[in-house]
């Protein structure tokens, strides 16, 4: 029975040549389809992953130096690291270095377009020195172009070691001690010739460089970072903070701590997901998993559908044949195995040339997919999620994500080899169901049909 | 032993209801050979369905070796098809991409013979009907009219059936492969013990049959008056 099928393939070769190739396109789409929904559903894990399960806390109004209200404290802070599914607790405060006033450091970003236009703002606003923003006795300043040097108080070392950055030099401080130590941004420290060792002054305060750090992004690496209690004391900022990150222990208790620390800190404070920023960053890729999810369903139905009109037509055509074979002996269900296994060695063909077809096209479409659907709308996204974002790290961070988006590549596995030939086995069942019920229709009385 | 009781078949066609049989009645004891002349449109490949388990009649018992086919489910029907009928066509119905070897195997392999068994048998077969040598490797369309028919003849005697029914099976071959093929279904009648029962326009071909019936507007009746009557009733009617 299945030795006859598989003779029959060959009975027509140029059919059988049209069919396979036919086949062949159907299910090397449905293969690159698959390969390209496995790829992205990857990247977005791993992005997630890479992003965290983190809650960014800031003042209900404000984001970094802009907008206004009250910052956080360090006592608000505290009450949610005892809440349920808290896993870590870091707080940052920000201020900034006027050069030549508040430090002996020279700012290593020049003004620019950008820096002159935010100077005349804060002219405009303030009627005075647009580059210093720690009060108002800064304001009677002589006037100055150069961009102030952003000082970060940290509670942990862990994002200067994590997200892409990477000490170049030298060791990190004690977060928790209110020490007079440093680790500079590795543009900053350049900028100045600084090494660890060196000194400096900030707040009239000798500052010892304890290390180095890349941050991989030039903003980041032209600022500095010191214990987020050495800051509070020395910029009169005691208990404030600009900005808190609560960790949460899963990926899943994100989003119900994220409802417990709005309830806990209510208007005071504007509490950002990081699922929230990923999901905005990863739209457009979740938007090519949807395309490809249905053209791989659309690839194997249309493949089942041609199967189901060529064995159709096979059928017709062999009508006498399937009553002859009845005739002389031949049950239905060996008729319709006969028929199965010749639409299964069709689509067997068929699958063989669509994985060298599918393995050959997976990386171009791919990539011709996720250019086109992260082009326009990756900047957007990441500019949204980093605007204003004060600490390197994040920026960094979501920087980063957006930049390797559109860095997927497809990985052909022999799982993909057994998914290419599982969709024809598919494709065959699927297309010869009418066909076998036409073969149970035709009456063994058609083998005494004329001609 | 074969017998047809009262067997009637009607077909509906729109609102008309067209009797093909009427009240058919024939015996034959194994071995026979028979013919079942008759005009175009008389019944005649009817009858023949209905002895090989095609279809079924309207009413009345078809009876081979005492089991009634008319009863049997549609399942045992095509086990009494395998077993116990062998078919011959006028257009020989051979599987075309099949060898005239493999043609002949496959009852056999319908009916579970093992592979080595039913090659053996089939080159036996093919011998006895006079196919021999390469030409049993060839497919249908390599050879003659005569030599598929002779194929078409060892394959309806593969299962060694009690009743062999061909329809018209010198209808498509000239006047000496005719007489050759009759000679041959005529000869195995005897040698195979098998019923062959032919039904045919050729009128010559009775002849050589132990029985012949006339088939004339549904209704079946013995002949007994030999071939020349028949060839007289045949031109007068």
């Amino acid at each position: 029975m299945v030795t006859r099928g598989l003779k029959n393939v060959g009975r027509s070769p140029l059919r059988t040549v049209a069919i396979t190739a036919i086949l062949a396109v159907s299910i090397g789409l449905a293969l690159v389809m698959l390969l390209s929904y496995q790829t992205i559903q990857a990247k977005i894990e791993s992005v997630k992953s890479e992003a965290g399960s983190t809650l960014t806390v800031r003042p209900a109004g404000a984001n970094g130096f802009e907008g206004g209200g009250e910052p956080l404290t360090d006592s608000q802070l505290a009450d949610l690291k005892s809440l349920p599914h808290v896993s870590a607790l870091s707080e940052t405060l920000n201020d900034r270095l006027t050069v030549g006033t508040d430090t002996s450091l020279a700012s290593a970003i020049d003004p620019g377009t950008l820096g002159n236009r935010q100077i005349r703002f804060n002219q405009n606003r303030f009627g005075g020195d647009g580059g210093g923003a720690s009060g108002q006795a800064r304001a009677s300043q002589p006037r100055t172009l150069t961009i102030p040097i952003m000082i970060t108080g940290v509670s942990d070392t862990i994002s200067l070691t994590t997200a892409g950055a990477n000490m170049t030099a030298g060791s990190l401080f004690d977060p928790t001690a209110d020490v007079p130590e440093a680790v500079l941004g590795s543009t900053l420290a350049s900028k100045n010739s600084l090494q660890p060792g060196s000194t400096f002054t900030a707040y009239s305060t000798t500052f010892t460089v304890k290390g180095i750090v890349d941050t991989g992004n030039t903003f980041g690496s032209s600022g500095l970072y010191i214990p987020i209690k050495t800051l509070q004391r020395l910029s009169d900022q005691a208990g404030d903070v600009s900005e808190g990150t609560v960790t949460a222990d899963s990926l899943d208790n994100l989003s119900s701590l994220e409802t417990v620390v709005k309830a806990k800190l209510g208007d005071k404070a504007d509490v950002v997901s990081s699922a929230d920023q990923t999901t905005q960053i990863l739209q457009p890729l979740q938007n090519i998993k949807t395309i490809s999810l249905y053209s791989l369903i659309g690839s194997l139905v249309a493949g089942a559908f041609i199967t189901l009109l060529i064995m159709m037509m096979i059928v017709r055509e062999r009508r006498r044949e399937i009553g002859v074979l009845k005739a002389i002996g031949a049950s239905t269900s060996g008729v319709v195995g006969q028929f199965m296994a010749e639409a299964l060695a069709l689509a067997i063909l068929g699958a063989l040339v669509g994985t060298v077809l599918g393995v050959a096209l997976s990386n171009p479409v791919l990539s011709a997919l996720v250019k086109s659907g992260t082009a326009t709308a990756t900047p957007a996204a990441v500019g949204a999620a980093g605007r204003g974002g004060q600490f390197f790290a994040r920026v960094g961070q979501l920087g980063g994500i957006s930049t390797t988006l559109q860095n997927i590549h497809a990985t052909v596995s022999p799982v993909l080899i057994a998914d290419g030939l599982l969709a024809a086995i598919l494709i065959a069942v699927l297309g010869s169901a009418v066909p076998a019920w036409l073969i149970a229709q035709v009456k063994p009385a058609e083998a005494m049909r004329g001609e | 032993m074969l017998e047809v009781q009262e067997v009637d078949k009607q077909f509906r066609s729109g609102d008309t209801i067209l009797k093909a049989l009427n009240k058919a009645n024939m015996s034959l004891k194994t071995g026979a050979f028979v013919a079942i002349v008759g005009k175009s449109g008389s019944g005649k490949t009817t009858l023949l369905t209905l002895l090989g388990g095609l279809e079924r009649p309207t009413s009345g018992a078809i009876l081979l070796d005492g089991e009634d086919i008319t009863k049997l489910s549609d399942h045992h029907l095509t086990a009494y098809r395998r077993r116990k009928i062998g078919f011959i066509f006028q257009h020989y119905n051979l599987i075309p991409n099949l060898s005239a070897l493999e043609n002949v195997m496959l009852p056999m392999e319908f009916a579970g013979v093992p592979a080595k068994k039913r090659r053996a048998r089939a080159v036996h077969l093919l011998n006895q009907v006079g196919l021999e040598g390469d030409k049993q490797q060839r497919r249908p369309g390599r050879l003659s009219g005569g030599e598929q028919q002779r194929v078409s003849i060892a394959r309806a005697l593969a299962n060694r059936p009690g009743l062999i029914l061909a329809d018209e099976p010198t209808g498509n071959l000239d006047s000496q492969t005719s007489k050759i093929i009759v000679k041959l279904l005529q000869e195995l009648a005897r040698s195979e013990e098998t019923t062959i029962i032919v039904v045919t326009h050729d009128l010559n071909l009775t002849e050589h049959t132990d029985q012949t019936f006339r088939l004339q507007d549904g209704q079946l009746t013995t002949h007994t008056g030999g071939t020349k009557a028949l060839l007289s009733e045949d031109t007068s009617a």
